[in-house]
Formats: structure tokens, sequence, C-alpha cells
């Protein structure tokens, strides 16, 4: 039925009308879906492709990962692919969510976690979402307060023996319940043996409330983006605990997300805007371009922000707030050759089975069923091959995270039951 | 001489307020790392608006843009209400029956936080700027229901009797006497609505986003930037300021 909306064929109606008169309603309706499917992919197949919009909403938020979409749209590469992608500044993801539901965005960079939430209606009100392609991996971080510093916490299991030998309310924040900052923050507790659901409490606030708590003691740490954990060394609130690409090397973590529907009323325009955004992760993983990159998003129409926080860490320039500086070799990327990019489907459910392991679903969803329906595979194929970027062989992908566990994405129920410390 | 009268009274104790204002202000700066003190604000605020009509996309207007789309807003929501909510309240005022059916739901919704209803309006018109008008509508309506409901109610009965003697219409009674009666009550409310949606955009256009005063605020506390949201306290006081001081001549027109 869905296809059927995106080409009007003016026969269709007469041919109809003779069809049912004729008595024919069975074998009508099931001509008419085929129809459309057809003429669909055949006008894929001869290249004509045209965008059916020529302008684009993208919403982001002021963060460092979303140079992509910034940078697809100030170097032009939208223009190159026949669209025009108008970028609006969100006020928080909660936001970003409501906007992409109710049509006023046609895609946005947002939380992995956040689209598959509102796909199984949680965290938001149930709507078929798509993943188009993942944004970048790494570059995240957890900060704690210079105060617990002070008692001498600067690692999890430090932090593990505060918590357990003094009592009191131990704060954590992040981003939006379902996203990704949310399970970074948790899995790193609880590799520790801190249940951030019992032990801790775990909130949700934006990150400029992270920092301003912070600074007056009502905050023991925080897991946000880039440049909020730079930002809280410079203004000399905290430090940095970890980075997250030390919780999972290679971590996915924003992805460019629609509603279903826009998938599949606008493919391609979808595919374009990929494709644009593909070029521009190329062109941001060229480290030369990246103090230029650093200077574009600093701009107050995007991150706001001074440059300084941003540009360090961009270039894999850490330093910990502690003392220590090092050349991090697992900085925030953007395309590394389309190794970022492709929506794997074992990422996708990695972030079920975490849901799943903090209670925030109730029962095991299909997971394959799931991540096969959101994460637009066919459609990255297709764009990734127009403009020349690497399309991993398998649909899964091995990843071993900091407490030893592997993930393959092989059997989803069995790893969201395999943890020691759950909800 | 009677200048020096007018001074006195009128020019040095709002003087005498603001410069003791600064003072502790400074004195507060002075303490903290984080708060900028009045001149480095200052010196913000000339760099603002000296261009404050710029426009560079969608995502960085200048402040001017931002404080009009913000009254735009507030214009609109702030209009519909004083469409419905007047007749409503004459209504309710006049009619003894609909003021007893409707007093338990407006006393119900009345203190209810204007950003309550944001989740509604975001439900209901699927948009944004839309949704951050219903809120505006929503909060501003009451006062206006309340107060011109207590107009008419407080007009002496001799009033109306005189009228019923005269055999004068509903017509003729709503406009030469009703009306009259409640004006100072009417722009009473009106005074309190605009004061409250005025407040109100601030809060709802941080939650929505958008070009207006308020998303300009948190975008700038995204950044940190302390001077501009100081800037921004005493833009929207004054835009506050000015609003109410409007009515006020307005409403000393209409006083008979």
């Amino acid at each position: 039925m869905e296809a059927s909306k995106i080409i009007t064929v003016p026969e269709q109606h007469s041919r109809r009308d003779f069809m049912m008169q004729t008595g024919a309603i069975l074998g009508s309706a099931a001509i008419m879906s085929m129809v459309p499917m057809g003429t669909r992919a055949a006008a894929w197949a001869a290249g004509s492709d045209a965008p059916e919009l020529k302008e684009v909403k993208v919403g982001f938020i002021p963060l460092t990962d979303c140079a992509s979409l910034v940078i697809a749209s100030v170097m032009k590469f939208d223009e190159k692919y026949g669209i025009k992608i108008v970028l609006s500044k969100e006020a928080s993801w909660a936001g970003v969510r409501d906007k992409l539901s109710n049509g006023e965005l046609h895609a946005a960079h947002v939380l992995y976690g956040l689209v598959y939430g509102v796909h199984l209606g949680i965290g938001g009100q149930k709507q078929d979402m798509s993943v188009l392609m993942t944004l970048n991996n790494n570059g995240q971080a957890i900060t704690l307060s210079n105060q617990l510093k002070d008692k001498g916490v600067t690692t999890g299991a430090a932090l593990k023996k505060l918590v357990d030998s003094e009592k009191r309310d131990y704060t954590f924040a992040q981003t939006f319940p379902t996203g990704t900052h949310a399970m970074w923050l948790y899995y790193w507790l609880a590799s520790h043996g801190i249940n951030p659901l019992s032990d801790v409490k775990t909130i949700t606030v934006p990150p400029p409330q992270m920092v301003a708590n912070m600074r007056i003691g009502n905050m023991d740490g925080f897991c946000v983006g880039e440049p909020w954990n730079n930002r809280a060394i410079y203004d000399k609130v905290g430090f940095t605990a970890t980075t997250t690409q030390d919780i999972w090397k290679d971590h996915p973590e924003k992805v460019l997300g629609c509603t279903a529907e826009f998938t599949h009323k606008y493919p391609n325009t979808a595919r374009a805007l990929i494709m644009a955004v593909l070029e521009a992760s190329k062109y941001i993983d060229e480290m030369g371009n990246r103090r230029k990159v650093a200077e574009i998003i600093a701009d107050k129409s995007y991150v706001n922000c001074p440059l300084e926080v941003i540009d360090q860490r961009l270039e894999g320039k850490y330093e910990d707030g502690l003392g220590k500086k090092w050349n991090d070799p697992n900085y925030m990327k953007f395309c590394n050759d389309g190794a970022v990019n492709f929506p794997y489907l074992s990422d996708g459910m990695w972030f079920l089975t975490q849901q799943k392991r903090w209670g925030l679903l109730k029962d095991d969803p299909d997971y394959l069923a799931v991540a096969k329906k959101i994460n637009q595979i066919d459609l990255y194929k297709q764009a990734a091959s127009q403009v020349k970027v690497a399309v991993p062989k398998d649909v899964m992908r091995t990843s071993k995270l900091m407490d030893g566990t592997v993930w393959d994405g092989r059997d989803p129920k069995k790893y969201a039951a395999s943890f020691k410390v759950r909800a | 001489m009677k200048f020096r009268r007018y001074f006195g009274e009128q020019i040095f104790p709002p003087l005498i307020g603001i410069g003791l204002f600064l003072i502790v202000w400074m004195i507060l700066a002075q303490g903290s790392e984080a708060l900028p003190g009045p001149l480095k604000t200052w010196d913000s605020a000339v760099a603002l608006f000296s261009d404050p009509f710029y426009q560079h996309g969608p995502n960085d207007q200048g402040i001017g843009w931002n404080i009009l789309n913000s009254l735009g807003r507030v214009g609109v929501g702030f209009g519909l209400a004083a469409l419905i909510g007047i007749p409503l309240g004459f209504i309710v005022g006049r009619v003894e029956f609909i003021d007893k059916m409707t007093s338990p739901i407006i006393s119900m919704l009345r203190p209810v936080s204007p950003l309550a209803w944001l989740p509604i309006g975001l439900l209901v018109f699927k948009a944004a700027n839309p949704a951050a008008i219903w809120v505006i509508f929503i909060s501003s309506i009451w006062p206006m229901i309340i107060n011109t409901a207590m107009g008419v109610r407080q007009l002496p009965q001799d009033y109306m009797n005189v009228a019923r003697v005269l055999n004068l219409s509903e017509w003729k009674i709503f406009t030469k006497i009703l009306f009259p009666a409640a004006m100072p009550y009417m722009l009473t409310g009106i005074r309190l609505a605009v004061g409250t949606a005025w407040l109100v955009i601030v809060a709802a256009e941080m939650l929505t986003g958008g070009v207006g005063i308020g998303f300009w605020v948190w975008d700038e506390w995204n950044n940190l930037n302390v001077e501009h949201i100081i800037i921004a306290i005493f833009v929207v006081g004054i835009v506050g300021l000015l609003l109410e001081m409007l009515l006020v001549r307005l409403a000393k027109r209409f006083s008979y």
C-alpha cells in the first residue's frame, strides 16, 4: 500500500474501475501492488533516480559528530546529488524525535538507540523508523567530577570502591534513556560492578546542565559526546575517566535517521542524502582537512563553541584532565573507508540487547527482523557503490568490548541474558 | 524649580535603584569566575546590538530577528486568546448557569504550569511552532476570562434595573452598559495575560527550537556564554516592560 503512493499512474483509476466492473477484485489488488514496485526497481536500474525532493530538512544537535552533515551542506556535496540540505539546529533529542515523527524534519543526526527505541515504542510514540547510515564511530567519553578526583577516584575500579564504602546518592547523567550515551555509561559502570539502576542514580539532562551541575557539586559523572567532555576539562569541573572507544573500539554512535515513511516515499532523496553525507565523511577523514572542519563546525550556526574546545579531540589529540596526554588511534571516525557508515545489523541489534538488559524492553524482540527492517542496507549499498565507498561483505561484524565479551550478532537473546549486572 | 522637583521625585530614586543593582552585581561577579560583571556584559551587548538584523542561514540570525519572531508568536497566541477569552468572559459573567458549569474546569486548568501543555500541543498540531503558540494561548486565556467575568459580575444591579425599565435590547445592554463597565477589569486581564505570554514564550522556545529569543538563550547556554544569557535576561525584561507600558497607555485611553 505504501508503495502504491509513490508513483501515481493516471490510467490506474480507469483500469481499476474496469477490473472492478469485471469482478476481478482480488486480481486487481494483486496487480496494483505489484506495478509500482516493478516500476520503481526498473526506474533505479535505468538510472532515472532524480531525488523526489529538492530540499531536505535535516536536524542536528550541536555536537562534534554532526560534522558530516554540516560539511555536506557547507561544502555543497549535497548539490552534486541534486538536493539541498537545510540544516536545523534542535534543542534536545526529544525535540529531534518529535520533529522526525511529525514530519517537520525529513532526517536527522540522531542517537542510534533512540531510533530503535521509537521503532519499538520505548522512549517515544511507536513509529516505524529507518537508519540510512551510521554517521560516526567513537569520540564520546565519560567525565567524572573533580570532587571525585579529590577523593582519589580516577578509574572505574576506584569508583566502585567509593560507592561501596561511602554511602550517599551518586548521580550520573546521560542524554536520552534509550540513547547511546546511556548505554555506554551503563555498560562502563556495570563492567566495574556498579549497577547503574540500583547502586547509583542515573538521570537524563541536557549537556550544559550536566556541566553546570557538576560545577556546583551536584553531579558525579556523565556520558556525553564531544565537545562536552573536553569542555568539562577546559572549564575545570571534571576529567575524562574513559573514552567510549575504550569501552568498545569503533563503536557505532550517531546515525542518519528518518521515519520509514520517508524512506518509502522518497527513496531517491534518501539515497542522494546518503551519497552527499558519504562524500562529506570521506572529506572529514582526510586528517589534513580536520582543522578546517573544526573551524567550520565551531561556528555559531552549528556547534557554537570555542574552536580550541573542539579541534584537539577531533584531530585525535587527547588529554584527560589528570595530566595524561596521548594520540588516540581510535579517534572519532566518520568514514574509515566505509567501515563506519555501513549500517551493520549487528550494531543495531546490540542496542536492542542492551535495552533488554536494562529493562527498557520487557521481552526479547525479534532482534534480527527489527534490525533488518530499520537498517536500510540496500539503499546504503546503492549509494555507496555510486560514490565508491567500500561495502563490507557481511551484514554482521565481530566486536570485543571492554569486559572481554564478544558480540557478533549471532545469538542476541543469549547475549542479552548473559550479563551478570542487569536490571 | 519644577524640574528639580521632578528630578528628585521621578528620576532620582530609579537611578539610585539601578546604581545599587549594578554595585551588587559587580560584587557578586568579583567573587565568582563564572559570572561576568556589568562592564564585560555591556561590551558584549554593544557588539551584539551593533548588528541586530544579520542573517547567516536559518541557524544563526541577529538578536533582532529572534526578538521579532518571539513577539510574532506571542502576538498570534495572545490575539487568539483575547478573541476567545474575552467573549467567553462576558458570557461566563452574564449567565450564572454557564458560570457554574465552567468554573470547576477553569479553576482546575488555570494553575497548570504552561509548559505542561506543550506535549499536548505537539501531539495535536504535529508541529513545533503551532505548539508554542498553543502554549501562549492556553496560558494567557485564563486571566482574560476570569477578569472579564469579574468585571461583568461586579456591575451594580441598579444599572441592570435601569436597563430593564428602559426595555433595552441585549445588544444595547452589552454596548452601553456591560462593555464600558467591564473595560477596566478586562484591561487588567489583558495586561496580566500579556505578561504571562511573554514569560512563557522563552520557556516554550527553549524546548521547541527555531528562531526566537528563547532558543537563542538555549543555544547560548549550550555554548555556556553567560554574558549573552544575562543580556537576554535584560532583553526579555525590557521587552516585557514595553509591552506592559503599551497596554497601560491603551488602558488609560479607554477608561472613562
